[in-house]
């Protein structure tokens, strides 16, 4: 009696050391603490489809108005970064069906107008849009999430006003 | 029972005290870039100098609604560079934004979920505000690269 529960004892404290040696193998300090299944995952996953259809729309936008490029392509490669840190905190256990939202890029953005003031326009609404999107979803995240999410989102209101601003000034 | 809020309250009153400090430096900063910018952009400056006073009293008052005492400013703080040109007081400016966004960030790591919203807006307000000023974005505002 005595040994069978000291074994499972042992038994549950392998099974909790699990999460913690896969995110040693990567390295803690690089990929801060992994987040809990639930809740906190699926925010996760909803902001790198958004962020995969954000670098869509900014593809697109490059390719309907390559006068835009260097404005657009800084506030691309920022994105890119948002993206990378997302997914740098999403482990997926091996196995694990395959996710839309982690295999590339699902669908091609929506078609942007070539008018360099229209396009300019689209792009600062999608992203104040995205950033109103996050903010409202910080409640119940971990402490270091709800900040990288936070601090993406004030990325995204500054390309707004970014973008708004180019606009005036042609 | 005051000791358990004591216990509650004493990560949002450093987080706070975080703030209002960055706060203080911005209020002096931006007294610095004001010198060096020409009429549109100083009166800019004077509008955030005039609005982060209003948010250091904001913020003493949420401190010593916690019982904690407000840090009093420094007399004069290190400027990250030499503040010498118009170019060079617009970057203090984005510089002192980016800082506090910093310290709003701080709130964010807070349960409590009115102040993790609110560090999250005034976060925004920062960067957008410091975009205005360097006329640049950045990936991460107010985190470490």
């Amino acid at each position: 009696m005595r040994a069978e529960l000291k074994r499972r004892s042992v038994l549950a404290v392998t099974v909790a050391a699990v999460p913690a040696l896969a995110a040693g193998c990567k390295g803690v300090g690089a990929l801060g603490t992994p987040p809990r299944e639930g809740p906190e995952v699926a925010v996760l996953r909803g902001t790198i489809r958004a962020e995969y259809v954000m670098i869509a729309r900014y593809r697109s936008a490059l390719a309907a108005a390559p006068a835009l490029r260097a404005t657009l392509s800084p506030v691309l490669s920022q994105h890119e970064a948002h993206l990378a840190a997302l997914r740098a905190r999403l482990i997926v256990p091996a196995g694990a069906p395959a996710q839309p939202s982690l295999s590339g890029p699902p669908r091609p953005g929506p078609a942007a107008p070539g008018a360099p003031a229209d396009v300019l326009a689209g792009l600062a609404v999608a992203e104040s849009a995205a950033a109103s999107s996050l903010t409202r979803r910080l409640a119940g995240l971990s402490p270091s999430l709800a900040q990288l999410l936070a601090s993406i989102a004030a990325s995204e209101a500054s390309h707004a006003t970014l973008l708004r601003t180019r606009r005036g000034t042609g | 029972m005051p000791w358990v809020n004591r216990a509650t309250d004493a990560p949002a009153s450093a987080a706070l005290q975080a703030v209002l400090a960055a706060v203080n430096a911005a209020i002096y900063g931006y007294g610095v870039a004001g010198a060096r910018l020409g009429p549109g952009p100083r009166a800019a400056a004077q509008q955030a100098w005039t609005e982060l006073q209003a948010m250091r009293d904001d913020l003493a008052s949420m401190l010593a609604a916690r019982g904690a005492q407000p840090a009093a400013a420094r007399a004069a703080y290190q400027l990250p560079f030499p503040v010498r040109s118009p170019h060079a007081a617009a970057s203090l400016a984005g510089y002192l934004e980016d800082r506090l966004a910093a310290a709003y960030l701080g709130l964010v790591a807070l349960e409590d979920p009115r102040l993790r919203s609110w560090g999250a807006h005034q976060a925004q307000a920062c960067a957008v505000r410091a975009t205005v000023w360097t006329g640049q974005t950045t990936a991460f505002p107010g985190l470490k690269p």
